[in-house]
């Protein structure tokens, strides 16, 4: 639910402007004359891969080098291997800096304060969970006031870290409060700064996500690089669509299976009808949540982008949800009937079941208009109202595709 | 937190205004609620003040243009306590400040049913109202019901939430709004009513958590225990549920933990809260949270003497699996803690399906899962049984049709009715032809029925100048107007009543012949028992008429039967639709509905109904003609209901605004000036002149 930034992002657009010191760095492509030059001063560098993963997943594909010769060599390397899935955006060096710690600094909206907090270790460098409580101090930060200097040196102070070196990173982290309510960040961690004795500091990794819902997100005037995802196709122009309107919902996310395109409404109605799918051996083909009260040339084009994707290869098409407070049924069951006429028109007859169940407003001129079409198009059919429960309506949509039925043929037509 | 009690969140006496009132979502809502307990005393909305939303049999809703503006009009005993913000994502946050700049001494409870608020925009919420001293739930709650005092705010319980919230003792507590309403409907057939239905919003921070709202049900008087909808993300089930150990809660609590089938796949689920994010958060930990608080694993059906008996040692609750055992699950904690059910349970949960047509399918499924059709409950069966009175006809998508056309198009080089190329259409076809396409989105499919359209224009043309929409081209020509205004002329001067008879013709027989299983309108030997037919219509139509003289109403004449010229014999017949009929004859066809049309005239003096056989009209043909060649694009679902019946009057305005052209022609060159004129003479006044 927001727009995630990797480490070179923050490098490049971030860093500076906050006044956060980073080591330095060069992108792929870059001339191995600048590569030589740099590692000559550097004394070494650290190839990484652009790429957004969750955890520490770019721990094993990382490389230190100090012959550019063989960083020439690394930095392709690097930009061609996929890590955890993704194949990154491109490939970078950066500085190798010394470092007598590595601390951990997160500042998130903490559900327990409802409020920001900053979250520090003295045990950086590694996966964050993996560290005990006691040695993490979290402090809240006032939505209004801030994060100060001095309830950051407390932070510190209470891990540990004293004088002047507590002064210097208390003040990095300051900077690190005013990048995150600057940007509209729901969440940006450091892990790690890599910290001297002497007094050097630098931001060494970075994470952040911007929320999408935040003005001053949308408004930084910086172009974010768009990064290869393993979005699937249908994915990727759901996440379009919904984004151009916010009336009504469009959400949906690929669970791979092969069985029944569910169409499904309410948040919740959604997560539990997929979950009693996916118990029973439905094989949901993705999990999606339309309701919202779309109106009906938003719930056309949705349905219409689920059918295109999905329909040819459905074993069953189930239209799920409880009884709606506000989505007019009538009006979501007509632009999905359409949406289903049209792709018949196009694509050719499919004898699939469908399996209906849903309450609310106008539910029976929606069911009508429904049905009409699915006798119209020749599909088999069972539509449940209110009074069955949308668990029990799901488990017998699991157990009728669990029957080996053959696919867009047979009867019906 | 100023909340002491659950009653404090919404009572019977609150007064809620509604911010945005007039958006789409919020007047809709709005408008239902007022009807269900008449507690908003107003609204707002920028630009729309001076409005009203009104109310039938409840207080309308007013609009004013601003809060401050709302609260200064409005009595002291009106101003709102309660405020339901339904403002845009961006304009909530300056809403909300307005409230507690303008709302302070009156308003305690802000509920915000917005849903894309940004979480830095939810945090300041949260920490204004700390401030301020206002309560705030939200953002994105669908809003809360109080069962027994019969109010609500917001959407709980949609349409009809005296249907899904019976008074009772469980209060329920869910991320999800729609679950509040479905776990309330669940809870019926348990025997359980509702105290509280609160739905907290899902967004990364929850403005009113459940460690604040689980302390209100466990004081709360009215409520027995508390039931629970969780997904996955934040840790306010952790806090709620050491708050419960540490305080000693007595209540027991049922808990359904949804999304675990979505942990460690880093799915994002539909709420922007439930996201799995740290310890404790994901679904699988928090069902661990609760078996834990709870000590008793979770609900197993099979197993439910075994639960019951350790509820009541537990007697904390128990985590259900999937929803529908909420139902035994709370049977089972009613009977291990002694507490009586709130009623009697309401029907089982179980499979009702209300329109089955599997088709050849149910052949190949074993028997359990081939349904039968349960009987539809109420409201909703009578609903259907109206609506699905005719299955006959396509159902159109629809779409802005601005610069849109299925009918046409024009790729810069040739223009196309259909697909087909209009200069095709010229050399091949004939204009009939082509405008029978344009009709019916399709070719004909015979020859004859060409000719036939064509009969039936030809006999549209006239039937003499008396005939008004004859008189319409003619007074055009007096008046001294173009062609075309006398071709409109025409077209305005025929109605239902003159010309229009046909769309009823063909409304009774797609009425009759939609009930049977005919297909081939030119197949006798498909046609189904005519006389049979006619014998039924013309008793109902018996029984109408009797009804109507005896409330002394005029009835429904049968359309397009009888004519005032051709009535003077005991079997009469329009030498119009005779030509017509005489052509199937000579052509060995046989068009079904003409067949019953005389039938149906024979069948009406047969049962004395009339007292001669009235003549099937010329009007009666063209609709005979028209809806045989219809009939089998309804059957095929290719064609609208709406549109085939529009084909007779259609046919009969396009043969006659020819016909009336030619009076035109005729007037315009013969006429006197203003001949059209009615001499003041003649004119007659029925009134009386009263100065």
């Amino acid at each position: 639910m927001g727009l995630k930034i990797g480490e070179l992002g923050f490098l490049q657009e971030l860093a500076s402007r906050f006044g956060i010191p980073v080591p330095e760095f060069v992108v792929e492509p870059v001339p191995q004359s600048i590569l030589k030059d740099r590692l000559e001063k550097w004394g070494g560098g650290i190839v990484k891969p652009d790429v957004l993963t969750g955890k520490r997943g770019k721990a094993g594909v990382i490389r230190t080098v100090d012959d550019y010769r063989v960083a020439v060599r690394l930095l392709k390397q690097v930009a061609a291997t996929e890590v955890s899935g993704q194949q990154p955006r491109t490939a970078y060096l950066v500085q190798s800096v010394p470092a007598d710690y590595e601390i951990f600094s997160a500042i998130t909206y903490n559900s327990r304060l409802l409020s920001p907090s900053l979250t520090v270790s003295l045990e950086g460098g590694v996966d964050i969970e993996s560290v005990p409580e006691s040695k993490k101090v979290t402090i809240p930060a006032g939505i209004f006031r801030g994060l100060n200097a001095y309830e950051a040196s407390e932070a510190l102070s209470e891990l540990g870290m004293e004088g002047q070196l507590n002064a210097k990173l208390a003040r990095c982290l300051i900077r690190q409060w005013d990048m995150f309510i600057s940007t509209g960040m729901l969440s940006c961690e450091i892990n790690p700064w890599r910290v001297t004795k002497s007094g050097e500091i630098w931001a060494c990794d970075f994470k952040a996500t911007l929320d999408e819902n935040n003005q001053k997100a949308r408004d930084l005037g910086i172009k974010w690089p768009e990064y290869p995802t393993n979005e699937t196709p249908f994915v990727e122009e759901m996440r379009e669509w919904a984004a151009a309107s916010y009336r009504g919902q469009a959400h949906v996310s690929d669970l791979g299976g092969r069985k029944i395109l569910p169409l499904l409404f309410g948040g919740g109605a959604s997560t539990i009808i997929v979950e009693t799918l996916s118990q029973l051996g439905g094989d949901p083909i993705f999990l999606s949540d339309f309701g919202g009260n779309p109106p009906y040339d938003r719930m056309k084009q949705t349905a219409a982008i689920c059918f295109q994707h999905h329909l040819a290869q459905a074993k069953l098409l189930l239209i799920l949800g409880g009884k709606a407070n506000n989505t007019r049924i009538d009006v979501t069951f007509a632009a999905i009937a359409d949406a289903l006429q049209e792709w018949v028109e196009e694509h050719g007859r499919i004898s699939i079941p469908v399996v209906v169940g849903r309450g609310g407003p106008g539910l029976i001129q929606g069911f009508v208009h429904l049905q009409k079409v699915l006798d119209d198009l020749a599909m088999p059919y069972v539509f449940f109202g209110p009074d069955t429960p949308i668990t029990m309506v799901a488990a017998y949509a699991a157990e009728l595709v669990s029957v080996d039925l053959e696919p867009n043929g047979g009867d019906g037509q | 937190m100023r909340l002491q009690s659950l009653e404090d969140i919404l009572c019977k006496g609150d007064r809620v205004a509604v911010s945005n009132v007039t958006g789409r979502e919020a007047s809709a809502v709005s408008f239902v609620s007022q009807l269900y307990c008449d507690n908003i005393v107003g609204g707002w909305a920028l630009g729309k003040a001076g409005r009203t939303i009104p109310i039938p049999k409840a207080h309308d809703i007013p609009v004013f243009g601003q809060f401050d503006v709302l609260m200064d009009d409005l009595p002291d005993d009106r101003k709102p306590n309660k405020i339901i913000v339904y403002s845009p994502p961006d304009a909530v946050y300056g809403d909300v400040k307005e409230v507690i700049a303008h709302g302070r001494n009156h308003v305690d409870t802000i509920f915000v049913i917005t849903e894309h608020v940004s979480v830095e925009v939810t945090a300041k919420l949260r920490r204004l109202c700390d401030i301020e001293g206002f309560d705030i739930l939200g953002c994105n709650t669908l809003g809360v019901i109080n069962v027994h005092d019969k109010v609500r705010v917001g959407a709980v319980g949609g349409d009809s939430p005296e249907e899904t919230f019976l008074p009772g003792s469980a209060c329920l507590i869910s991320n999800s709004g729609n679950m509040v309403n479905t776990m309330a409907g669940y809870l019926q057939s348990a025997g359980l009513g509702v105290s509280y239905g609160i739905s907290t919003g899902k967004d990364s921070l929850i403005l009113t958590p459940l460690k604040e709202l689980l302390p209100l049900a466990e004081r709360d008087p009215r409520t027995r225990l508390t039931v629970l909808y969780v997904e996955p993300g934040g840790t306010y089930e952790q806090e709620a549920l050491e708050l419960a150990a540490r305080e000693g809660f007595t209540k027991p609590i049922l808990v359904y933990v949804a999304g675990s089938f979505a942990d460690d796949t880093g799915i994002s689920l539909g709420h922007a809260g439930s996201v799995v994010e740290g310890p404790n958060t994901s679904a699988a930990a928090k069902m661990a949270l609760f078996d834990d608080y709870f000590g008793v694993p979770v609900f197993d059906p099979a197993q439910e003497k075994e639960t019951v008996a350790q509820l009541e040692q537990t007697r904390k609750g128990i985590r259900i699996n999937t929803l529908h055992d909420l139902v035994p699950a709370a049977a089972a904690l009613m009977t291990a803690l002694g507490l009586k059910r709130d009623f009697t349970p309401k029907s089982p949960l179980v499979l009702k399906p209300w329109m089955i047509n599997l088709g050849g399918l149910s052949r190949r499924l074993p028997s359990h899962l081939v349904l039968h059709a349960e009987t539809i409950i109420e409201p909703y069966g009578s609903m259907l049984a109206k609506h699905t009175k005719s299955r006959l006809g396509r159902t159109p998508s629809r779409q802005a049709m601005r610069h849109t056309s299925h009918a046409s198009s024009n790729d810069g080089a040739t223009p196309r009715v259909y697909g087909w190329s209009l200069t095709n259409l010229m050399k091949r076809g004939s204009f009939v032809e082509a405008m029978l396409l344009y009709w019916l989105g399709r070719p004909v499919r015979h020859e004859f029925e060409v000719k036939l359209t064509e009969m039936s224009l030809i006999a549209s043309l006239t039937n003499g100048p008396g005939t008004i929409s004859a008189q319409g081209a003619k007074l055009a020509a007096s008046a001294g107007n173009e062609p075309n205004t006398a071709m409109m002329a025409t077209l305005g001067s025929i109605g239902s009543i003159h010309g229009g008879n046909g769309k009823k013709a063909a409304r009774l027989l797609i009425d009759i012949f939609g009930g049977t299983e005919m297909v081939n309108p030119y197949d006798q030997q498909d046609a189904p028992d005519l006389d049979k037919l006619a014998h039924g219509y013309v008793s109902e139509f018996k029984k109408r008429k009797a009804a109507s003289k005896e409330a002394g109403m005029d009835y429904e004449r049968v359309p397009c039967l009888g004519h005032p010229v051709f009535n003077q014999e005991a079997v009469n017949y329009d030498p119009r639709e005779r030509v017509i009929h005489e052509y199937l004859a000579e052509q060995g066809l046989y068009n079904v509905f003409l067949d019953f049309y005389h039938r149906l005239a024979q069948e009406l003096m047969t049962q004395q109904a009339t007292s001669k056989v009235h003549a099937v009209n010329v009007d009666a043909a063209l609709t005979c003609v028209m809806m045989g060649i219809a009939w089998p694009l309804l059957v095929d679902k290719r064609l609208t209901v709406a549109r085939a019946l529009d084909l007779p009057f259609l046919t009969f305005a396009m043969g006659r605004v020819a016909g009336g052209a030619g009076e035109y022609l005729d007037h315009r060159e013969s006429g006197t000036t203003m001949d059209m004129r009615v001499p003041v003479s003649e004119c007659r006044f029925l009134g009386r002149s009263v100065d």
